[in-house]
């Protein structure tokens, strides 16, 4: 099949071969970039999840905050029952 | 002409390729990137579920504490006065006399086998005669 081209089509023709294969250059550098930028991304995500990982293991034991809180009112009561018996010991020695 | 074809087609190609090797990489790591962060967030309800107890529990504590820290100047006043109230404490020491009997003076035979009778007040007299023994 034979085109008839004028020379100034295919000058223009030329030019938009040329053009294409900037703009691939161009394309593949900027997709470069961006696979650099989302790898940076995916390594730091990757680098919060082993934190997140460590702050769960070390926040994993609080549930005896509230056993040791529990335990903290039971040496109340036992001061308290202290108290009662001191004051009762105390009158007998005054008497 | 058909160089220029040949181009034209082989620049299409590269850009279709080229977009598309560059859509799998990029989609395989935001894939990854996305796991990554289902995992975070979750860790992240985690640490917050974690956590959430910390401060009431803290504050019962403290609350408690202070209580007891407060009551126990009380205790120990209160068990220092049982201290001081419960330990002997001798008088003053004097001048301690002889030991005598509880059941106190013993009263002498000697006296009847002689014929003495000592008198009601103390001083003492002439026995009475007996009358069983000859004068």
């Amino acid at each position: 099949m034979q085109l008839a081209l004028t020379s100034t089509q295919e000058n223009l023709w030329w030019g938009a071969i040329a053009g294409g294969f900037v703009i691939v250059l161009a394309v593949a550098a900027l997709l470069t970039i961006l696979v650099m930028l989302v790898r940076t991304i995916d390594r730091r995500v990757a680098t919060i999840r082993e934190t997140l990982e460590q702050a769960a293991t070390n926040t994993a034991n609080t549930a005896l905050i509230a056993e040791t809180a529990a335990q903290v009112d039971a040496v109340l009561a036992e001061g308290l029952e202290h108290h009662l018996f001191l004051g009762r010991v105390l009158g007998k020695v005054r008497s | 002409m058909t160089t220029q074809i040949v181009l034209s087609v082989v620049v299409i190609v590269l850009l279709i390729a080229g977009l598309a090797f560059y859509l799998y990489v990029v989609g395989s790591q935001l894939t990854r990137v996305a796991t990554n962060l289902e995992a975070c967030a979750e860790l992240v309800r985690t640490v917050e579920r974690n956590a959430s107890v910390i401060q009431p529990g803290v504050e019962q504590i403290n609350h408690t504490g202070g209580v007891i820290a407060g009551a126990l100047p009380l205790l120990y006043g209160m068990a220092e006065g049982i201290v001081v109230g419960a330990t002997y404490e001798p008088g003053a020491a004097g001048e301690r006399g002889p030991a005598r009997p509880a059941s106190g003076r013993r009263r002498s035979r000697l006296h009847d086998s002689v014929g003495y009778v000592p008198a009601a007040g103390g001083a003492a007299s002439q026995p009475e005669p007996d009358p069983q023994v000859p004068a």
